[in-house]
């Protein structure tokens, strides 16, 4: 295998993490929009609960997928940054205000006034970063970019990521946050006994699942009117996944329904990471549509060989690491005592 | 003053007729990085104080440390995560402000930022375990469990600084006629002449902004008359932290300021106000040197020092300034003042240091008593973050004109996109926003009252 093949996995592997881990942050976040109105203190804590431990280490995802992205792909990386100046940063100041807002609301008990604007910077910021950055997904994937082959931009910094496709990938992605943080809450609510708040993430879930799978048949007609080059890609080389997606997808509407929970969740998942594998198969060996290629854009075959050395010997710290935190704080049952 | 008045007029000018983007992008980098680096250095320091508060909670089942390590780790938790999202903007803006930088040089400094970024998951992960598992780990084991935090933000640290070392040294890496990349060492790179000293002097700096920070905060609390148990022991163990690291700041500068002399003269000549290529080379306490006339008036010169400092004999020869073209020159009053100003600090520091030592080991009075010494304490912590911050102005004003030394000039690097002024003030109120909510909410920790057996008085 070629070393900017071995590389191009592993920054799908972790942006399908950060999809998975992150966007389940996030889309707790926009829950919160939801929550906020109704006030509920017990469905707050299952909420803030479940992100607590985890969300520094999921949000590290993204930067992991940055730093390695221009450390093996700089022309692509250079490009991108060109084209997505715009959305780039509104992406960046959803991140900064989910992050900080989640944070300064948890450390401001007591009081009430600052703690509310904090959870509302925090609902508001959690909802913005995925959609900047699904809108920057829907751009790429639609081939709209104008990256010439040799990784130059040349187009409108202010008005070409705005494209219908953009809008709707945007409005996609948020939504699959929200799903996945619903399944994963209907999860965490039954493994702490909150019989009630189960019902009430499930019925959340199954309403918004059905609603995705909703626009994932309307995505895929869009994918053939606006992004032809990835449908082509789509139906010759990456249809089995596409249809796994939509199997797995069924599959959790199912096992949530029938409350088999743990399986609902590996379901959606194996659901989301579908359709980043399938996308990624689709336009494979393009890095940064319409022609800039892995190996046109790659560094040098001795710094992509020291990074997956590296990337070696950091997983064997990472692992146990992550194991152990997803061990303490996601699979034994959770006190209310922990703070 | 003559100097720096055409320096701020003159080299504004200059920078405007670069480029328009040039300004805006150099501004938010500077602020951006001079704001995630007072996190970062407590995300180094924090973790060892936390850990040996709980360790000694431990050892002699002392409840004050328990509630120390708790609460700082609160505290902790908190400017954690500002330090996090504000690296996270640092990470954007590295490609969105500095495209033709990383887009050429990416590949050389990816294998640290790589590196770098197993250290942030290690910490991440870890802070979270430490944070939340207050109650699920046996004491022990969570003790253990801040260990890697402590470790592993020292790493990061080290990681980025090499970073910037191969800035300022660039190695490990060949040029074709087109200024394409060939043949890349990354290790070579990462390990260059600058790193080692560079990293060193880093890392001690952070330890001790951590520990004159902490002093800093509970001689005002002392001061405010909250003398109890608890503020006592924080402020000992920020200011044993602090006073250490001063002194081995000392020779670890002296190391720094040795490495710049061989690797890069100019900015050794600009630190020191020398336009002259001389023997016996005088070391200049003050003064502000001039570009007009090429003299540094007003300091106190000591003969021979600087040949001594850059290179152990007092005969040795210093390059000055005007051995080099003049557009190499950095702007060399800037750089200057900032080096007197961490020097000048650093050396206080150390006073304050031994000090602070003789008081705990040997000192009589009452602490409520020891009023002048609680008053240097309370300015310690700012001034530290001062001389940190103006090391920073030393490594990356006196590497001007060039963001890669010898390589690649900073105006080449510039984004091409418009609206820099408008992402410049945008961010600007961000930063508001995080301060603003950061200083608020730590407040409202430090309110909290304490638990029972905590003895405040
Ligand atoms: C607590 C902060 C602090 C203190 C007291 C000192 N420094 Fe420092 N210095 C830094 C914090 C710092 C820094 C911010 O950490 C820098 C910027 C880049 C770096 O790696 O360290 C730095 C850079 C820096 C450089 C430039 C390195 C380069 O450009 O490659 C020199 C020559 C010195 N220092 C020398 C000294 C000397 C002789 C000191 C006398 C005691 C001293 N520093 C005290
Ligand atoms: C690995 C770490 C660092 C990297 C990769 C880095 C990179 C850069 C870059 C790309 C620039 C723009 C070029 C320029 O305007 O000079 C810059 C400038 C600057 N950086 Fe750094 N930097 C690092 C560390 C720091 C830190 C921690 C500080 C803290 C204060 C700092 C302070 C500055 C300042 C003050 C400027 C502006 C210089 C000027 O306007 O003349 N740098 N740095
Ligand atoms: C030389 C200056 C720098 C030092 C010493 C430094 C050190 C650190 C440390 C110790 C942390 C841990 C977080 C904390 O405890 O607050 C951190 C976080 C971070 N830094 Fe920096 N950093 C520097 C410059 C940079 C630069 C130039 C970048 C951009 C590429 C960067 C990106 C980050 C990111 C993304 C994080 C967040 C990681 C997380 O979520 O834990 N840092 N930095």
């Amino acid at each position: 295998m070629s070393p900017e093949l071995i590389v191009g996995i592993v920054l799908g592997a972790a942006t399908t993490l950060y999809l998975l881990f992150g966007g389940a942050d996030f889309g707790a976040g926009i829950w919160e929009i939801n929550t906020a109105f109704q006030s509920n203190e017990k469905e707050r804590k299952l909420l803030y609960h479940a992100i607590g431990p985890v969300w520094e280490a999921n949000h590290i995802w993204l930067i992991f997928v940055l730093v390695v992205l221009f450390a093996a792909f700089p022309l692509a990386f250079q490009a991108l940054c060109s084209a997505f100046i715009i959305p780039a940063f509104l992406v960046l100041v959803g991140i900064v205000f989910r992050g900080a807002g989640y944070v300064f609301r948890a450390y401001s008990i007591d009081s009430g006034r600052q703690q509310q604007f904090w959870r509302t910077l925090f609902a508001g910021a959690s909802a913005a970063a995925p959609f900047f950055l699904g809108a920057i997904a829907g751009t790429l994937a639609s081939g709209d970019s104008k990256i010439n082959a040799a990784g130059v931009y040349e187009g409108n910094y202010l008005t070409d990521w705005i494209t219908p496709m953009a809008l709707f990938t945007a409005f996609f992605t948020v939504g699959l946050c929200c799903y996945l943080a619903a399944v994963f809450l209907t999860r965490e609510a039954e493994h702490s006994g909150e019989v009630e708040l189960t019902l009430v993430w499930r019925q959340r879930a199954l309403a918004t699942g059905i609603w995705m799978g909703v626009l994932a048949a309307v995505g895929l007609v869009f994918v053939s009117l606006e992004a032809p080059e990835l449908a082509h890609g789509f139906a010759t080389r990456a249809w089995p996944l596409v249809a796994l997606s939509a199997i797995c997808g069924t599959g959790s509407l199912l096992l949530l329904l029938w409350r088999k929970y743990t399986p609902a969740a590996a379901c959606t998942m194996l659901a989301a990471a579908n359709i980043i594998w399938g996308w990624g198969i689709a336009q494979y060996p393009v890095i940064a549509p319409p022609f800039l290629t892995l190996a046109d854009s790659k560094a040098p075959d001795s710094v992509l060989w020291a990074m997956i050395g590296a990337v070696a010997a950091g997983a064997v710290i990472l692992g146990p690491s992550l194991a152990l935190l997803f061990y303490l704080f996601k699979l034994t049952p959770s006190d209310s005592a922990d703070y | 003053m003559h100097g720096a008045r055409h320096l701020t007029v003159g080299h504004l000018m200059m920078l405007l007729a670069d480029s328009a983007n040039l300004l805006p992008a150099r501004l938010q980098m500077a602020f951006t990085l001079g704001f995630h680096i007072i996190f970062a250095c407590i995300g180094m320091g924090l973790p060892i104080l936390i850990v040996l508060a709980e360790w000694l909670s431990l050892r002699n089942g002392d409840p004050v440390w328990r509630t120390l390590a708790k609460r700082w780790s609160k505290g902790f938790a908190v400017l954690f995560a500002v330090g996090a999202v504000s690296g996270t903007v640092l990470s954007f803006e590295l490609g969105l402000l500095w495209p033709e930088f990383m887009g050429k040089f990416g590949p050389v400094v990816g294998l640290p930022f790589t590196l770098e970024g197993f250290a942030f998951f290690t910490e991440g992960i870890f802070v979270g375990i430490y944070l939340y598992g207050w109650n699920r780990l046996a004491p022990f084991h969570h003790w253990l469990c801040g260990l890697p935090i402590a470790l592993a933000g020292t790493m990061s640290a080290w990681f980025v600084v090499t970073t910037n070392s191969f800035m300022n040294c660039p190695q490990g890496f060949q040029l074709d006629a087109d200024g394409k990349l060939l043949d890349v060492q990354p290790w070579t790179a990462m390990l260059n002449p600058a790193t080692g000293a560079q990293t060193t002097h880093m890392i001690v700096a952070a330890y001790m902004v951590t520990g004159f920070l902490v002093a800093s905060f509970y001689a005002w609390e002392i001061l405010r008359g909250r003398n109890g148990l608890y503020q006592r022991r924080a402020l000992t163990l920020g200011v044993l932290l602090g006073g250490f690291f001063a002194l081995v700041q000392g020779p670890v500068g002296h190391w720094a300021g040795h490495v710049v002399a061989v690797t890069q003269p100019i900015k050794l000549a600009a630190m020191e106000g020398q336009w002259e290529t001389e023997t016996y080379a005088p070391l200049r306490i003050g003064g502000i040197p001039d570009p007009e006339t090429k003299t540094t008036p007003y300091a106190i010169e000591i003969p021979g020092m600087l040949s001594v400092l850059a290179y152990d004999n007092p005969a040795a020869e210093v390059q000055g300034l005007n051995a080099f073209p003049e557009d190499l020159h950095p702007p060399t009053p800037i750089v200057h003042v900032a080096f007197q100003i961490m020097v000048g600090i650093g050396t206080l520091l150390i006073f304050i240091g031994l000090w602070s030592g003789y008081l705990l080991k040997w000192g009589k009075s009452a602490w409520h008593e020891r009023r002048w010494w609680l008053l240097t304490l309370l300015a310690s912590g700012p001034l530290t973050v001062l001389a940190m911050e103006a090391g920073w102005t030393v490594t990356e004003v006196g590497r001007q004109p060039w963001i890669v030394q010898g390589f690649l000039r900073t105006k080449d690097a510039v984004t091409q996109a418009p609206g820099v002024w408008f992402i410049f003030a945008v961010t600007m109120s961000i930063y508001l926003v995080l301060t603003v909510g950061c200083i608020s909410v730590l407040r409202i920790l430090a309110k909290q009252p304490m638990p029972e057996d905590a003895d405040v008085a």
